[in-house]
C-alpha cells in the first residue's frame, strides 16, 4: 500500500472543528493534511441545490451517509439517514443556519447545578465560560457574526461587541418582536454569521432566501469553507483531500496512531501518516471511526478502554410552533430567524423539568418546508387533501414558526455502536444509533411548544400550532457528545485539552467532546472550544512537549 | 411499499442496497427519506411529457388522483401544475424503486373501482373519487389485495408526491408555468435574480416574483 511522507498534523473533517485545526496550524507553520469524505461543491453547486436536492432528498450535501437508528437496545435497529449532516469541504458549516450563541456559565456546570437526574448522566465540563469566552470573541470576529451585544440580558458578559449589525428584519421578525414584549419578554436579534455587510473579503447577504440546509452562493454566510480553508490554502502549507475517506486510524506499538487508512474515490488505498491526528468528523463520524478502528491493543476500538466512546449521544430536543399571520410573513427572504427570546432559557425545576431553551424564530423559508406541516395546521391526522390542502397552501406567504432548540440531557445508554446487522459498501459495519428521549426532554418539549404558541397569538397570529419534532434524531442537525471530555479517564474520552486520556498524539476537538448539550446552537462552541484546544496543542509543540 | 434498490454513489464509493421506505416522524407527515443519487438526470428528461414509467391507463388513474389531492377551482391544481409528469420522471428516475407498488397499487384501485362503480377511477365523479381516496388514506377500503403496497401508504406516497410536483422547481417536470408557487405566494428561489432589499422584506416595497419577470418567461417559453 502506498505511503505519504510524514505531516506534522492530519486533520479528519473539515467542519467547524478541523477547518478551526486546519488554519491554526498552518499559520503555526505546520504541514497539514486534511481528509474530506466529501467533495470539495462552491458556490455553483450551491445554486443547482434546491427543497428536493436538500429538504426532501437530502442528496445535496450527504448522499452516501449511512446509520442505523432504534430507541431501545430490546429493538433490531432499521436503515436510517441523518439528514442534517453535510459530507463536503466545510462540512456542516457549509449548510448550517449560521447561529451563534454563547454558553451561559451555568451550562458548563450542569452537574453541580442540579444535582444527579435519573436516567441521566449529566457532568460538568472541565473548562468554564471564562475559558473559552476569549475564544467566543475570536470566533465571532473571524466569522463576522451580526447581533446587538447587550439586547439579550441572560447573555453571559462579554469584551467586545459583534462586528456586524444585526440584520434587517422581516415582518414576521418585528411581529414576534411585539407579541414577546408584550408577555414581559425580551425579544433581541438572533446573533448570525450571515453578513449584513460586506465583511472581510466575503460578500453581503441578498436575502434570497434557502439559508439554513443550503449552502449560501454568495459566502455571506460563514463557513470553514470561505473562510479557514481558503487562509490555509494560503500559506501553502494544506495538503486538502476531499473525497477521502478514513477507514481506521491504525495505532502502532507504541499505542500511539500511526497512520490513517484512507480510500479514495477512485478506489486508491493510502496510509496517511502524521505526528498528529485530529480527528474531527462529527460526532456520528468520530465515534464510528474509533470504534471501527479495532487492533490488538484496543480490541474495543481506539482511545476506547474505558468503553465510553459512542456514549452521551445528544441532539437537542426541538419544539416548533408554527403560526398564521394577517399579513404576509415574508418569510421566503433572508437568513434564518432574526429575533429571538432567552427569558424562557434558565432552569427551574417548578416548571416540572430542568434546563431550557431559546426560542427563535424560523421562517418559512420554502414551499415544501410549509408543506409538510399541512396536517398540523389543519389539526388532524387525516383529510390533509383536496380543498383543505390547497386552501392551506394558499396561506404560504401568511405563514412563520418559532423554533425552540432545548437541552437534551445526556444517557450512558443513549449512543452509536457497530451494527451487527449492516455493512457498508466496503464491508464495515454500519454505525448503530441507539437513543431515546429522557422524560425530561419531553416535558421540556412540550411546555416550549406552548410557550411558542403563545408568543404567535400575542404576536397577532390567527392560528397556532405544534409540530412534534421529538422523534425526529434522523433530522437533527446538532449531534452532540460521544467522546465526552473530563478529567476521569474512566468515564470520559478527552481530557480538557481534547486529547485522548489514551492515545496522546489522538485528539477530538469537535462537537462528540461535549459534555452536556445546552440549550443553544452548538457550533459557535464547537468553533471557539477548538481553537481553545489547537491554541494549547500549538503552546505544547512549542515547549516541545509530547503532542 | 417495500423499495430496496441498488444505488450508485455521487462519491464512487458503491452503495448497497438499502431500505428507502419514507419514514413519518411521529405521525406528523415530516418526511425525511433516505438518500438518493442526484435529481439532475431526471430533470432533464421531465421537460418531456411522454410516459417514462406510467402506461397510458396508469397516467390517466395518477393524473385523477392528483387532481382531487390538489384539485382546480378557480385557480390552476395538480393537473395543470403536471404533477403526473413529476411523478412519470421521478419514478422512472430516482423514486424508481416505488414504481412497483405504484403499478400494483393503481391496479388494484382500478379493479375494485370497476367492481364497485361502474368504470375505472378516472371516470369516476369527483364524489366517488374522493370516496375511494378517502378510504385508501384510512385503510377502510373492502377487498385489498395488492401485496406490494399497503393502501394507507399508497396514498401517502401519491399525496406527497403530488405536493412535490406542484411545489418543486419547475425543471422536475411539475409546477408547470409556476402554478404552484403562484398559488402559494412563493416568489421563487431567487439568488440568481439578485435577492431582496430590506425593504421587500419589510413590506415597503412589492417584490416581482419569478413567474412575473419577462426574462423569465421567455426563458420558460423556449
Amino acid at each position: 500500500m502506498p505511503s505519504e511522507p510524514h505531516h506534522d498534523v492530519c486533520v479528519i473533517g473539515t467542519g467547524a472543528a478541523g477547518g478551526v485545526w486546519i488554519d491554526a496550524c498552518t499559520r503555526a507553520g505546520l504541514d497539514v493534511i486534511a481528509l474530506e469524505r466529501g467533495p470539495l461543491l462552491g458556490p455553483a453547486d450551491f445554486m443547482r441545490h434546491d427543497e428536493l436536492t436538500n429538504t426532501h432528498r437530502h442528496d445535496g450535501f450527504a448522499p452516501d451517509w449511512r446509520n442505523t437508528l432504534r430507541e431501545d437496545t430490546s429493538e433490531v435497529a432499521t436503515p436510517s439517514h441523518s439528514a442534517s449532516l453535510a459530507q463536503c469541504v466545510g462540512g456542516g458549516t457549509a449548510h448550517w443556519g449560521a447561529v451563534c450563541w454563547r454558553m451561559r456559565e451555568d451550562e458548563f456546570r450542569v452537574l453541580s447545578s442540579e444535582g444527579p437526574v435519573d436516567g441521566a448522566n449529566l457532568a460538568d465540563w472541565p473548562i468554564g465560560y471564562e475559558d473559552l469566552a476569549p475564544y467566543y470573541d475570536r470566533a465571532e470576529r473571524r466569522l463576522g457574526v451580526a447581533g446587538r451585544a447587550g439586547s439579550n440580558p441572560f447573555e453571559p458578559p462579554r469584551a467586545s461587541s459583534y462586528p456586524n449589525p444585526a440584520h434587517p428584519p422581516r415582518r414576521a421578525t418585528l411581529a414576534l418582536e411585539r407579541g414577546a414584549e408584550k408577555l414581559g419578554q425580551h425579544p433581541f436579534p438572533t446573533p448570525l454569521a450571515v453578513n449584513p455587510r460586506p465583511y472581510d473579503g466575503r460578500g453581503m447577504c441578498l436575502n434570497a432566501g434557502q439559508c439554513s440546509t443550503f449552502g449560501c452562493p454568495t459566502q455571506a454566510k460563514a463557513s470553514t469553507l470561505s473562510i479557514h480553508i481558503p487562509a490555509a490554502r494560503l500559506t501553502g502549507r494544506l495538503d486538502l483531500r476531499p473525497r477521502t475517506r478514513v477507514v481506521e486510524l491504525a495505532a502502532g506499538k507504541d499505542g500511539r496512531v500511526r497512520a490513517a487508512r484512507t480510500i479514495d474515490a477512485e478506489g486508491h488505498e493510502r496510509e496517511v501518516r502524521a505526528r498528529t491526528f485530529v480527528l474531527a468528523a462529527g460526532s456520528l463520524g468520530s465515534a464510528h471511526l474509533l470504534l471501527s478502528s479495532r487492533s490488538a491493543r484496543f480490541p474495543n476500538g481506539l482511545a476506547n478502554g474505558s468503553g465510553q466512546v459512542g456514549r452521551n449521544l445528544m441532539f437537542h430536543i426541538l419544539s416548533y410552533a408554527g403560526f398564521e399571520l394577517p399579513e404576509p410573513s415574508m418569510g421566503a427572504f433572508g437568513p434564518v430567524g432574526m429575533v429571538s427570546v432567552d427569558d424562557l432559557h434558565p432552569s427551574r425545576a417548578s416548571r416540572g423539568f430542568i434546563r431550557g431553551a431559546i426560542v427563535s424564530e424560523a421562517p418559512e423559508p420554502g414551499p415544501l418546508w410549509a408543506a409538510y406541516k399541512a396536517h398540523e395546521y389543519l389539526g388532524s391526522e387525516t383529510g390533509a387533501w383536496g380543498k383543505p390542502l390547497k386552501d392551506f397552501l394558499r396561506r404560504y406567504a401568511y405563514l412563520g414558526s418559532l423554533i425552540s432548540t432545548g437541552e437534551d440531557l445526556p444517557q450512558h445508554g443513549n449512543r452509536i455502536d457497530l451494527d451487527p446487522d449492516h455493512v457498508d459498501d466496503l464491508g464495515i459495519a454500519l454505525p448503530r444509533i441507539t437513543h431515546r428521549s429522557h422524560p425530561n426532554d419531553l416535558a421540556l418539549a412540550r411546555y416550549f411548544e406552548e410557550q411558542m404558541k403563545e408568543i404567535a397569538l400575542a404576536a397577532g397570529a390567527v392560528r397556532a400550532y405544534g409540530f412534534d419534532f421529538s422523534r425526529a434524531k434522523g433530522g437533527s442537525g446538532h449531534i452532540m457528545g460521544t467522546c465526552r471530555m473530563g478529567s476521569d479517564p474512566a468515564t470520559s474520552v478527552v481530557g480538557r485539552d481534547c486529547r485522548s486520556h489514551e492515545v496522546p498524539n489522538l485528539y477530538v476537538p469537535d462537537g462528540s467532546c461535549f459534555p452536556t448539550s445546552s440549550g443553544y446552537n452548538p457550533t459557535l462552541t464547537i468553533f471557539a472550544n477548538a481553537d481553545r484546544a489547537a491554541a494549547q496543542f500549538l503552546a505544547r509543540r512549542k515547549r516541545r512537549e509530547t503532542t | 411499499m417495500k423499495r430496496r434498490p441498488e444505488t450508485e454513489s455521487i462519491h464512487g464509493f458503491r452503495a448497497p442496497g438499502l431500505s428507502r421506505r419514507d419514514l413519518l416522524v411521529g405521525g406528523a407527515g415530516l418526511w425525511i427519506s433516505v438518500s438518493l443519487p442526484r435529481a439532475r438526470a431526471a430533470a432533464a428528461a421531465a421537460a418531456s411529457n411522454d410516459p417514462r414509467a406510467f402506461s397510458s391507463q396508469e397516467w390517466r388513474s395518477v393524473e385523477a388522483i392528483t387532481g382531487r389531492i390538489l384539485p382546480t377551482d378557480d385557480t390552476p391544481g395538480a393537473i395543470e401544475a403536471g404533477c403526473v409528469n413529476f411523478i412519470d420522471k421521478a419514478l422512472a428516475g430516482e423514486d424508481r424503486d416505488a414504481a412497483p407498488g405504484y403499478r400494483s397499487a393503481l391496479a388494484e384501485i382500478e379493479r375494485l373501482c370497476r367492481a364497485r362503480f361502474d368504470g375505472g377511477f378516472a371516470d369516476l365523479t369527483a364524489e366517488h373519487q374522493d370516496r375511494v381516496l378517502a378510504e385508501l388514506e384510512t385503510a377502510t377500503i373492502e377487498g385489498w389485495d395488492a401485496v406490494l403496497a399497503a393502501p394507507d401508504e399508497f396514498f401517502a406516497t401519491v399525496r406527497m408526491h403530488t405536493i412535490l410536483g406542484f411545489v418543486l422547481d419547475p425543471e422536475y417536470g411539475g409546477n408547470r408555468g409556476y402554478v404552484g408557487w403562484q398559488t402559494m405566494g412563493f416568489p421563487g428561489a431567487v439568488h440568481h435574480l439578485g435577492g431582496a432589499l430590506p425593504e421587500h422584506m419589510s413590506g415597503e416595497k412589492p417584490f416581482v416574483p419569478i413567474w412575473e419577470r419577462p426574462s423569465e418567461e421567455s426563458k420558460r417559453d423556449q
